[in-house]
């Protein structure tokens, strides 16, 4: 059977109207609170500001992997859910604005960068990688190289829903190949510039793997999320199955596991040893308020999830799969949270009425992007050459 | 040459018949051996030879024969202990991890690398039986009310070691075992010679290919998959542990983990590669062990090759960023120190060659697979070499720094286990089928109801 | 075929899709008891036989919390209360590293569990008197057909009609097949008594084994505060050396700790010219040299070195130390006598020490003055 035989069951729709004003609401009600925030504690809001940065660019990258993923192992299931990764990719262009207060408030956020760490021998020694130009430098270079990766692979795809040529497919799996490694290094750099960095005399090799799994996790959730709620109004290609729908919340499910199992190597190596010059990141979330934090992070990341989508029909029941792709968002940001605040804010209480105005600003931030970039855009890949056999799909 | 994207690709080549799958598959069980056969096993039984030898000296003598010596405690022993369990670890990726990612070219290879699985946890288990210096009195490794009132200490990761090991090992064997029971019943069903119909009889437990049967085997299958996926990666996390929960710079590395299960599934894929480009071509299964699967067998190389690399390259960042100077110490004297010859065979066994399969052609070309394989397996031996005694024979007394070198002993012991573990494989592929007999069938062409016929889309 | 008992129809099918619709036609005829035979797992077959999703997970959870608590349970008695030991310093008994110990113990219990009431539970194997072994039906959907049979204890049973259905779904090969009630039962094999006793049997000798093991095999004495240790003693025979001496020759040369090479033997002259008394002329040395003086010296010479001593009669009287020789001896002359002995005094090496006879020397001097007192001593 060649592809002119086959008629690809999509009926072109705009958006449901309400996703963008429900966007635009959360996003000018995120805006409104976390400017507040601005001034009424404006260092804790810097650092929020840096965790909704973090939440959107994991979120971004990490689906722009996804796509890669799917062209270079040849996945054949999730080619109609790609052109939704791709339009979560597009956060890629919005993520530095927010990462712009940190910027305005270099100092602030970075202590390493404040004049007093000139004293300190460690910081000294970091000097050479950890410095305000090469910070800048590798900032402005990851954008650009993961903004080249977006515009190439995303062209080429969307070009085959009008010329249907295979050749894109293999231009793409080449693009793919390539970008995979380059993405290992620029999520890596990402997360030990802006996370590992806010603590700069801690370190961790397996961090910014922890990132990554976040960062996946969060892209996979945002991805299930959007499609379930398209599928359920017939916004998406007729004839997805079950099987997909399974696809999708195993995959959600294994990288709850994954995560799960970086976070316990990281934690468990770094209490064993005990060494004084790791275990105080661990220490810090362990003092007062925090520790409830914690916890509260593999309940809420690990247990729940898990919980939610054990069992083999509750990942294909669309009410679940949404409800476990929220969940899953959601604690992604505490997690990021958790990462982030405790440096600054090693007693008191853990929690502070201004830090939720940003996870409002990230949700809405992510849902007006996605509205625009899929504005007037098919939401399906049609003219990918695997788009039947992903339809014949099957466990 | 250009894909067609839009059709699915065939597992298994050359449309052969149902039938004839059943006798090409069991023809080596039904077939006396030819002289190769018995050249090959006498090979490795030399081998397994001079490993028992060099082993009854050791137990005589006692470890004094070995290298290990202060301040290296943990020499060739634990080095390819190391290496042993990482060869395990690509069985059960096939079997487990890509059948729950319904990677459907794994059929034709899960069998034989669940075999090989097995092997080589046996041979692995050797290896901490005799570190222990009295092996006879291993069995206090067990958690059991002995006469003492003695227990383990379960906070030490070489006891965690004994668990998962064990468990492993059992579950493992009950993965391979499950996936038999239906190729027995069919070789029970083929044969005609009585002794053989008996013991296949026994061991097909009456599996009558029932589907009210294959209905819980398959689910059982998800499940055994869904344990043996975190359990593969618990067992190399738990052999890191052995050595990150420790203090000493250059083993004390939150990377160690993944990067541990990702050397493990390197080099254990690399050595599943290397047997199975014997058996396809001995046993004539080049239709069902395409060539296919092995390129996508070289592509996991890179990719866990890669991943290698990264660990590689971010040990050695954060050992400089760390700004500790022991930890960059360490790193600086694994690559320009007295073993800067093994680092730098590591390093370029393990993330340079390798990345020769970036290219389709070499992928794709068998010598040059072997090859990249036999250097990968040379290098994930290294590897574990350089992490274990590189770090020990610097430890944080210089005083007592020494040079470790292996004795003839230890050399043999680790002949021995090569012997152990090839000869284990030799008599596996003429005792059991070593390509799943019902997974095949399953996936060669024409072996499933077309879908439209069905009407299977729900909503 | 008198004592035999029909237990099913079957027929053969060529194709997967034919075999699936005929799992759909008989199942929707009504027939509960009926089964499909494929080599393979078909896809879409249990869906058409009406099947839910397999239970077995229901077990696997039920067996997989056991195993946590199994393991968290055991673990934290041995380290809290039968056992509880500092370990580097952590509780003893704090979560994370119990955790992979636990997973491991929770992996093997569910999987192994999983297993075994699959196949028992589940399957009811082993069972390999099944009426169907054996046959062509089951040579065939063992290697490249697809097979379905009704059974004869369905209710809706009727030979011809069953018969007819599957020929009407495009069965070919049609069989019946039959069993004999003696000697192939339909029940369950696992609660047969042989194989009760069987399971009965294993498990003993695998306890046996067991005990034999732990309690035989691995035995160790307790703890004999090393009462018996596998040292060599002083003076003993050893089989380990060559020549049979448990202790070691000290090599040519060698000078035990605290020795002082004595070069003068058979010259007393040089001695009384090259020992010096090392000895200072303290009341604490003076003392010392007495009561050696009296130990070993006095018995012969006397408590004030007269000759006279208590012994005199018994052996010959030494002359007194107070004759004009003796006072001119050197304290090296009178060392190398104490050494060496004289006449009828044998040596004292042995009974003396070193420091003892140098102090011993003081004290005869000590004697000699006192008994030759000249008048300014008296001050």
């Amino acid at each position: 059977m060649s592809t002119q035989e086959f008629q690809v069951n999509y009926e072109k729709k705009g958006l449901p109207s309400t996703w963008l004003r429900n966007g635009l609401i959360f996003l000018v009600l995120g805006i409104g609170l976390s400017a507040a925030a601005y001034f009424i504690e404006p260092q804790r809001a810097l650092i929020n500001g840096v965790v909704a940065y973090m939440f959107v660019f994991g979120c971004g990258i990490a689906s722009l992997f996804l796509i890669a993923l799917e062209y270079i192992v040849g996945a054949v299931w999730s080619v109609p859910f790609r052109r939704i990764s791709e339009f979560l990719a597009a956060l890629l262009f919005i993520a530095p604005v927010l990462a712009l207060p940190a910027f305005f408030n270099f100092h602030q956020v970075f202590h390493w960068s404040a004049p007093e760490a000139a004293s300190d021998a460690i910081l000294k020694a970091k000097a050479p990688y950890l410095n305000v130009s090469f910070f800048v430098i590798r900032f402005i270079g990851i954008f650009i190289i993961s903004w080249l990766f977006y515009f190439f692979i995303i062209r080429n795809s969307r070009k085959q829903d009008v010329s249907r040529e295979q050749f894109l497919t293999k231009r793409n799996i080449t693009l793919s190949g390539a970008f995979i490694p380059v993405f290992a290094i620029l999520i890596s750099i990402m997360s030990l510039d802006w996370l590992m960095s806010l603590e700069p005399h801690w370190f961790s090799t397996i961090f910014c793997v922890y990132y990554f799994a976040g960062s996946l996790l969060a892209a996979i959730a945002a991805l299930t999320f959007i499609v379930v709620s398209l599928n359920e109004r017939g916004y998406l290609i007729k004839g997805l199955t079950e099987d997909h729908y399974y696809s999708l919340g195993g995959l959600m499910f294994a990288f709850t596991n994954f995560w799960a199992y970086i976070a316990f190597s990281q934690f468990l190596l770094i209490w064993y040893a005990n060494l004084p010059e790791e275990n105080f990141w661990f220490i810090n979330r362990m003092n007062d308020t925090w520790s409830y934090i914690s916890v509260g992070l593999i309940v809420l990341k690990f247990v729940m999830p898990y919980a939610l989508l054990a069992s083999q029909p509750s990942k294909m029941n669309p009410g679940r799969l949404k409800l476990a792709a929220f969940w899953i968002l959601g604690a992604q940001y505490y997690d990021l949270f958790w990462l982030a605040i405790p440096n600054y804010y090693k007693t008191g209480p853990a929690l502070h009425w201004t830090d939720f105005g940003f996870p409002l600003l990230a949700i809405g931030v992510i849902m007006t992007v996605f509205c625009i970039v899929a504005r007037g855009k098919n939401l399906v890949p049609i003219g990918d050459p695997k788009l039947k056999r992903s339809m014949d799909f099957h466990l | 040459m250009s894909i067609d994207y839009s059709l699915e690709p065939s597992i298994i080549e050359g449309k052969p018949g149902l039938a004839s799958i059943d006798s090409t598959i069991a023809a080596p069980m039904e077939t006396r051996p030819n002289k190769n056969f018995y050249m090959a096993l006498s090979v490795t039984l030399t081998m397994l030879g001079i490993g028992a030898v060099c082993l009854g000296y050791s137990f005589y003598y006692g470890m004094g024969l070995w290298g290990n010596n202060n301040p290296v405690g943990w020499g060739f022993d634990i080095v390819n202990f190391v290496f042993w369990i990482g060869i395990g670890h690509a069985g059960t990726l096939i079997s487990a991890i890509l059948f729950l990612f319904r990677q459907k070219w794994r059929t034709g290879i899960s069998r034989f690398a669940e075999g090989m699985t097995i092997f080589a946890v046996m041979t692995a288990g050797i290896f901490p039986l005799i570190h222990v210096g009295r092996p006879w009195l291993d069995g206090y490794l067990m958690p059991y009310p002995n006469q003492h009132g003695l227990w383990v200490n379960f906070t030490s990761p070489l006891v965690w070691d004994v668990f998962a090991v064990s468990t492993y090992f059992i579950v493992s064997a009950i993965f391979w075992y499950i996936g038999l029971i239906p190729d027995l019943a069919t070789l029970r069903d083929r044969t005609v010679d009585k002794i053989r119909k008996t013991i296949y009889s026994i061991f097909s437990l009456g599996w009558r290919h029932s589907n009210r049967h294959w209905h819980h085997y398959e689910m059982s299958y998800i499940i055994l998959a869904g344990f043996a996926t975190p359990l593969v990666l618990s067992v190399h996390t738990i052999v890191s542990f052995d050595f990150a929960v420790s203090i000493l710079p250059g083993w004390h590395s939150t990377i160690f983990p993944p990067y541990f299960v990702a050397g493990a599934v390197f080099s254990g894929f690399a050595m599943v590669q290397n047997a199975l480009i014997f058996v396809r071509k001995i046993f004539n299964y080049e239709h069902i062990i395409t060539l296919d699967t092995l390129e996508k067998m070289n592509k996991i190389m890179i990719a866990t090759g890669s991943m290698v690399g990264y660990a590689y390259a971010m040990e050695f960042f954060i050992a400089w960023y760390s700004g500790s100077p022991l930890e960059t110490f360490v790193f600086v004297n694994r690559a320009f120190g007295d073993y800067a010859w093994a680092y730098w065979i590591m390093v370029s066994c393990n993330v340079i060659f390798p990345q020769l399969f970036w290219f389709k052609k070499i992928r794709r070309s068998i010598p040059l697979m072997f090859v990249v394989g036999v250097f990968v397996n040379i290098g994930m031996w290294f590897e574990r070499f350089v992490i274990v005694v590189t770090s020990l024979s610097r430890d944080f007394l210089p005083s007592s720094w020494a040079y470790y070198k292996p004795t003839l002993y230890d050399i043999g012991i680790l002949i021995g286990s090569f012997g152990l573990f090839f000869s284990l494989l030799l008599i596996f592929t003429r005792t059991l089928p070593v390509v799943s007999i019902a997974e095949v069938k399953a996936v060669s062409d024409g072996a499933q109801p077309t879908h439209h016929a069905g009407g299977s889309h729900a909503e | 075929m008198q004592n035999k008992v029909l237990y099913s129809v079957t027929g053969i099918f060529q194709t997967p899709d034919s075999i699936k619709h005929a799992a759909k036609s008989i199942a929707d005829a009504g027939y509960k008891r009926y089964d499909i035979n494929t080599p393979y797992p078909v896809h879409g077959i249990p869906k058409a036989m009406g099947m839910t999703i397999s239970k077995l997970g229901y077990f696997t959870l039920v067996f997989g919390l056991s195993g946590i608590a199994l393991a968290l349970g055991f673990t934290w008695i041995i380290t809290n209360i039968i056992y509880p030991l500092v370990q580097g310093g952590k509780p003893f008994f704090a979560l994370p590293p119990f955790i992979p110990i636990t997973f491991e113990v929770t992996v093997l219990l569910s999987s192994c569990g999983t297993v075994i009431i699959m196949l028992l539970l589940y399957f009811k194997f082993p069972n390999n008197s099944h009426p169907l072994h054996d046959t062509n039906y089951m040579k065939k959907v063992s290697s490249d057909k697809y097979g379905a049979y009704i059974m004869a204890d369905d209710p809706n049973f009727d030979q011809s009609k069953v018969r007819s259905l599957l020929e009407s779904l495009g069965a070919i090969d049609i069989e019946d097949i039959y069993y004999d009630e003696e000697t192939v039962s339909l029940r369950p094999k696992v609660f047969e008594p042989k194989f009760l006793g069987f399971l009965l049997v294993a498990i003993l000798i695998t306890a046996g084994a067991t005990y034999f093991t732990l309690n035989k095999l691995l035995f160790m004495p307790p703890f004999d505060w090393m009462s018996f240790q596998s040292r060599v003693n002083a003076q003993s025979l050893s089989t380990f050396f060559p020549d049979k001496h448990g202790m070691r020759m000290p090599p040519s040369g060698t000078i035990a700790r605290g020795f002082m090479p004595f070069p003068y033997e058979g010259d007393p002259d040089k001695a009384g010219k090259m020992l010096v008394n090392p000895m200072t002329n303290t009341q604490e040395n003076i003392e010392q040299g007495r009561k050696q003086y009296d130990i070993f010296c006095s018995p012969c010479h006397d408590w004030h070195g007269t000759g006279n001593s208590r012994l005199r009669g018994q052996f010959p009287n030494p002359p007194s130390l107070h004759s004009q020789k003796v006072r001119n001896w050197s304290d090296g002359m009178i060392y190398y006598i104490i050494t060496m002995g004289q006449n009828t005094m044998p040596s004292y090496a042995y009974q003396v020490s070193r420091e003892d006879r140098w102090a011993i020397i003081l004290y005869v001097r000590t004697l000699q003055r006192a008994m030759n007192a000249k008048p300014e001593d008296i001050k």
